[in-house]
């Protein structure tokens, strides 16, 4: 299993490497994307078959019972909601900016896009995508 | 440093502050709390199997 995750992790590098080369309006920049998305989508059935933890229902509504989550776990409760105004707040921001399209509010995109200018740049950004994919697709499953 | 610029430090300190402390305390969920909750279910898994593909394709396929 170790060996299969190295191989796994060597390839991901190799490739996050390929595609931080290219060029973002590119055939092959398009396709290794799109493969990388399809593969996680494919990996996430296949594994992930009768090892879900909570059926999807009770999972949606879970979030609203806020007055017994409070009443069970204050710190926890707390925190939740804290992450959850953080995101709201940079996805309202992020919104703001892109509505108003001034130089003077950059997008997170456009933040992104100078981060990502770079061989090296991209290269890392899409390994901790990959990263971040891989996680979604394969972490915190239930025992077959 | 432009306006939206300095909002956008501001959430980064927001951020990066809040996932320090929530790392180190047991009793609060951390940044990792967040994809775990999400991994729980299917809806939650594909909803965010989607945002990350979404994402992707945003950032590495189109002018970010």
């Amino acid at each position: 299993m170790s060996r299969s995750l190295g191989v796994a992790a060597l390839a991901a590098a190799g490739f996050a490497w390929w595609e931080g080369g290219l060029r973002q309006s590119s055939l092959a920049a398009h396709s290794g994307i799109l493969v990388a998305i399809g593969l996680a989508f494919a990996v996430t059935f296949v594994a992930g078959r009768g090892r879900q933890q909570v059926r999807s229902l009770a999972w949606a509504s879970g979030p609203w019972a806020l007055r017994r989550h409070w009443a069970e776990d204050p710190p926890g409760t707390l925190g939740a909601t804290l992450w959850a105004i953080l995101t709201l707040a940079v996805i309202g921001w992020d919104l703001n900016s892109f509505a108003h399209e001034s130089r003077d509010l950059p997008t997170l995109s456009r933040i992104f896009g100078h981060l990502t200018s770079s061989h090296v740049g991209r290269a890392a950004a899409v390994a901790a995508w990959l990263a971040l994919g891989a996680t979604i697709a394969l972490g915190w499953r239930r025992d077959r | 440093m432009s306006a939206g610029a300095i909002v956008w430090w501001v959430l980064a300190a927001c951020l990066a502050l809040w996932s320090a402390i929530s790392a180190l305390r047991p009793d609060t969920p951390g940044p990792v709390a967040i994809p775990r909750w999400f991994a729980r279910s299917w809806l939650g898994r594909v909803l965010a199997l989607c945002a990350w593909g979404g994402a992707g394709w945003h950032l590495f396929c189109q002018r970010p």
